[in-house]
């Protein structure tokens, strides 16, 4: 736990964390709203203080209410590690800025979240299909998409309800299997 | 009734078109990128290679633009291993998710297994056993020379030297053959468990291992200077594919891969964790950032892993291996990563409680993942064998890539 | 009916016999009308009778040399990669490679949609006929060699070159980038190593005045220094590596680079059109080995001339009667005699066994004291003895280098046949002429 850390997060971002900085175990953590992330990633990476020039996993999270967009940074050079989450993001049309104009190597780990939940980060140049078949219609890591076992909870009661064609707008708060909107 | 005759394959009568302009329609390009990509110029053509290919370490295709024997561009093709190990995860408690991850990366299987270990570790405020962590360092190390051995024979068959590889192969065997003494299995080990390991060390394990450290060293060293010294490998890979450091840092490249570059970082050692900051080592690193860089980063990291091994056996605890915790696991809500530094980088697991048995979230970070990408920019301009060592040289492997 | 009661041999020879007998008779007849004018037409064309038998004998050794190097390059690479190797079929995994043989030719014989089918059927043919068709004129003895004209060595590069056309046929037909890239590699390859490959044989041809290789060897009579690995040692490392890319082989085997293009012009095809590529390549390897011995290491020549003035005549007819006697009682005599010692030495050893180790051992003795006498008395065949003992150590350097070597990138293999090769050779050249010009012969 980095006491000086947390201090000179807070007092870097101050109004723009969305909770106070979150330190637990030996990880460090911070939410900031939708409309200011690009602006902290960049204040995170280029800020002499801060310098966290490495992106060592982006992420997608679907909690069954709303989707977030979570980054965990390291800097190489004080070894500091901080998880930045961007909460808030619209379940059915999940849009967020690409941070591969600052970590080209974003690219890849956005196009795996866009495919596994359809977020769509405006910037990224390659945003296709990376493990899906180019033709698959569906997200498998949302909270609606349904495995076998799941097949008979499912509404439609049936397999085919595993590949459901569909958009995310068709997704109702009905088939959500389960939620935790508090994480 | 009648029934309907179908066409099949198999059906002489059924002819296959044979003719000389039979190509496969060409894909929609869906981004600005791979519209990019698709646009052939004069003199260029595709060549598909996998996902059935000599050298692609795995199911792995890519797509090679070239202009004579230029490679002009790269696209690879990931998802022909996909597993879909997340959701699986997900649906599976906190032990069996454990297992999962194991044949992620089957050629460091012990690695994949230590991060989903480490978070969910840190979901339940486990203290591990002082013995159970040294074990841990033991094996995991073990594993990591296992795999540079399988590295180092690999890149020099991707250059077409046949011999290096079996004289790697003997150490790995040993190797995999005394963590299945260990762990009962030689590949997949699931060793690991929440709060410390399955077994203590066992007779058969350390005497193996014993014979096997007074040997190591001599025997690794007669195996560098089967391929080290090769002008002609040093030649081909000397100057290759040069990655800088701020290019890597901005790609997200962690682990030899990084440490060729010249940037100093390695898990070990930046984020301690287990007893790592009571052991004594170098990190290695190299400034050339070339693919020869990378592949005698690895080889000087078996060095030293040996003396890591070394110290581990003189400084082991005796004591319990595993911490006292409950049958069923329900850690309270809240979010963990746990990292740990592997043969190829950071290996990662992001782990989100609900307090229910099962994670709500799993996220695995692979680092292949994320090295895989720098295929294209670093062999753009150089030649289709180039293509070979630069991805030998980055050392991926699908299983991980695809998860 | 009698037939019905026949076994299967039994039937098989009820219909042969009376078909032999009848051939028999009519041959013999033939042979009585027509012998005289059948006679006098292979007397007026030995030449082209010759040359018939030659190509015959050629061709039918090709197959068995490449059976042999198949199995050495399989056996010394399993050794230097700590494997055993084949071990199954034969003493010590020998006839491995016939299997291998037997095993193309049963495979199924595929042409794939969409190639251009006359060139694919003939690309193998013609890389098989370039590499054999070289075999005519290796000098494998004074007396043996199939054909020793004037203009051997020449003849050797010209054919040799030809198996570039094969190989660009199958790059082009097989419809595959795979196999228009190895096809256009091999093509590239060769054209760059055969300009240093014929100009670093220049020097020699200025020593000898001769393209002819029986006479390029008889040069080199006299002790191992007269050979022109010490007389032009440029010469012979320039062709050294010319004769490894011309015949494909790690580290420049970039045509067929499985790492990189598969298999390169060979990617498409199957069964024993396959096979052909496959013993081309190591008949290839036995023909520029044989070349290199022939041209550099004295050929049939011995390293030095000891003459044993042997003394050792037997007169097999002053035998008379015993000759046969002898030859049916010696095999048992000696297999007793060589089972004895085996029998007395442990008790575990059962009668039979013993006898059968005896008769191996006879057959093994006699078998090296036959080849001894044969090669003291018969002058070819140490020749031969020497020359195959040459070529083979030539054909093991081959296989030791792709057990240990990795592979050159194209671009390297060009720029050194360009930038080091030629000028090296042009060198060689210039400084041997220099040296004749001054020195003479």
């Amino acid at each position: 736990m980095d006491r000086r850390l947390a201090a000179l997060l807070t007092e870097k971002f101050g109004e723009r964390l969305l909770t106070p900085v979150r330190q637990r175990y030996d990880e460090s953590e911070i939410r900031v709203a939708l409309a200011n992330a690009t602006d902290t990633l960049r204040t995170l990476h280029d800020d002499p203080a801060l310098r966290f020039e490495m992106l060592i996993d982006l992420c997608g999270v679907d909690t069954g209410e709303e989707m977030q967009v979570v980054y965990h940074l390291s800097s190489s050079t004080s070894g500091d590690w901080l998880r930045v989450i961007v909460p808030g993001l619209d379940r059915t049309a999940p849009r967020i800025a690409s941070a591969t104009f600052m970590w080209p190597g974003a690219e890849w780990m956005e196009r795996e979240a866009y495919d596994m939940f359809g977020i769509i980060f405006e910037g990224n140049r390659d945003l296709r299909r990376i493990y899906m078949p180019d033709d698959y219609r569906s997200f498998p890591l949302r909270k609606d998409f349904y495995l076998a076992d799941d097949a008979s909870r499912s509404p439609a009661a049936g397999v085919r309800n595993m590949e459901r064609a569909g958009t995310p707008a068709d997704a109702t708060a009905a088939t959500v299997l389960r939620k935790s909107p508090g994480v | 009734m009648t029934q309907q005759m179908r066409p099949s394959l198999d059906d002489p009568r059924v002819a296959i078109p044979a003719d000389s302009t039979w190509y496969e329609p060409a894909p929609i390009p869906q981004t600005e990128r791979q519209a990019e990509f698709l646009t052939l110029r004069e003199g260029e053509m595709f060549v598909n290679m996998g996902p059935q290919h000599p050298s692609t370490h795995g199911v792995l295709r890519v797509i090679i633009k070239v202009n004579g024997e230029k490679v002009v561009d790269l696209d690879p093709v990931l998802g022909y291993l996909h597993r879909g190990v997340e959701k699986l995860c997900e649906n599976a408690d906190y032990h069996q998710a454990i297992c999962y991850t194991d044949p992620l990366e089957y050629v460091a299987s012990l690695f994949c297994e230590a991060a989903p270990v480490a978070a969910f570790e840190k979901l339940m405020d486990v203290d591990v056993p002082r013995r159970a962590q040294y074990i841990r360092v033991l094996t995991m190390e073990l594993n990591r020379i296992a795999s540079h051995t399988l590295f180092q024979g690999w890149m020099a068959l991707d250059l077409g030297g046949i011999t290096p590889i079996l004289w790697a192969f003997i150490e790995r065997d040993e190797i995999v053959d005394m963590l299945a003494a260990l762990t009962g299995q030689k590949l997949l080990y699931n060793y690991y468990r929440i709060g410390g390991v399955n077994g203590d060390l066992n007779h058969e394990f350390m005497s193996r291992l014993g014979t096997w450290m007074s040997r190591a060293a001599a025997q690794i060293d007669s195996n560098l200077a089967l391929i080290n010294e090769n002008e002609i490998f040093v030649r081909r890979t000397r100057g290759l594919g040069v990655l800088d450091a701020k290019t890597a840092l901005k790609m997200g490249v962690t682990g030899p891969n990084l440490r060729a570059s010249g940037v100093p970082y390695d898990l070990r050692r930046d984020r301690p964790y287990l007893v790592y900051p009571e052991l004594e080592f170098d990190v290695p690193t190299r400034d050339e950032g070339d693919s020869l860089a990378r592949y005698l980063v690895r080889m000087d990291e078996i060095k030293q892993s040996i003396r890591i091994i070394d110290q581990v056996l003189h400084e082991m605890p005796d004591g319990p291996v595993m911490a006292k915790l409950p049958r069923l696991l329900r850690p309270r809500p809240g979010r963990a990563f746990g990292a740990v530094e592997g043969p190829r980088g950071v290996y990662g697991t992001y782990a989100i409680s609900d307090g229910t048995d099962q994670p709500f979230r799993m996220r695995i970070h692979d680092p292949s993942f994320v090295h895989l990408q720098l295929v294209g920019p670093l062999t753009k301009g150089n030649l289709i064998a180039d293509t070979m060592a630069v991805m030998a040289s980055l050392d991926p492997v699908m299983g991980g890539v695809d998860k | 009916m009698a037939w019905n009661r026949l076994t299967p041999a039994g039937r098989a020879l009820a219909v042969l016999l009376p078909v032999l007998a009848i051939g028999g008779g009519l041959t013999t007849v033939l042979l009585a009308t027509f012998g005289g004018a059948i006679a006098a037409t292979i007397g007026a064309n030995l030449p082209i009778v010759r040359f018939l038998v030659a190509a015959v004998v050629t061709f039918l050794i090709s197959v068995p040399v490449a059976f042999l190097l198949i199995y050495m390059e399989m056996k010394i690479i399993a050794l230097m990669n700590l494997r055993i190797g084949p071990d199954r079929i034969g003493p010590a995994g020998a006839v491995m490679s016939v299997v291998h043989g037997l095993k193309v030719l049963m495979k199924e014989d595929y042409t794939p949609p969409s190639v251009d089918v006359p060139v694919f059927t003939l690309a193998p043919v013609v890389v098989y006929l370039a590499s054999f068709m070289t075999l005519l004129v290796i000098p494998f003895a004074p007396e043996l060699t199939s054909m020793g004209f004037e203009l051997g060595l020449l003849y050797f590069f010209a054919i040799g070159g030809l198996s570039v056309v094969g190989l660009m046929m199958a790059g082009w037909s097989s419809f595959n980038k795979y196999s228009l890239l190895g096809g256009i590699r091999a093509a590239a390859q060769a054209i760059s190593y055969e300009i240093p490959l014929t100009l670093s044989v220049v020097g020699i041809v200025i020593l000898t005045g001769t393209l002819s290789l029986p006479k390029i060897v008889a040069a080199q009579d006299g002790s191992f220094l007269d050979w022109f690995i010490f007389r032009q040692p440029l010469a012979a490392i320039i062709f050294f590596i010319a004769i490894t890319a011309e015949a494909n082989r790690t580290p420049f085997d970039n045509a067929e680079a499985d790492q990189e293009i598969v298999a390169g012009f060979a990617t498409e095809y199957s069964g024993m059109r396959f096979g052909f590529f496959f013993f081309a390549e190591y008949v290839n390897v036995f023909v520029v080995s044989a070349l290199f011995s022939a041209v550099f290491l004295g050929g049939s020549n011995p390293p030095i001339h000891v003459d044993l003035h042997p003394q050792i005549l037997i007169d097999l007819s002053a035998l008379g009667i015993g000759l046969p006697l002898i030859a049916g009682i010696a095999p048992v005599l000696g297999t007793l005699l060589f089972a004895a010692p085996l029998w007395f030495a442990s008790t575990r050893v059962k009668g039979w066994q013993a006898l059968i180790g005896g008769f191996l051992i006879f057959g093994g003795v006699s078998t090296a004291a036959i080849g001894l006498w044969a090669f003291v008395m018969l002058p070819p065949v140490a020749s031969l003895i020497w020359f195959l003992m040459k070529t083979f150590a030539l054909v093991f350097t081959f296989v030791w280098m792709r057990g240990t070597l990795p592979r050159a990138r194209i671009d390297q293999l060009m720029g050194f046949a360009w930038k080091w090769l030629l000028p090296a050779s042009l060198l060689n050249i210039f400084a041997t002429a220099f040296a004749v010009l001054i020195a003479g012969r």
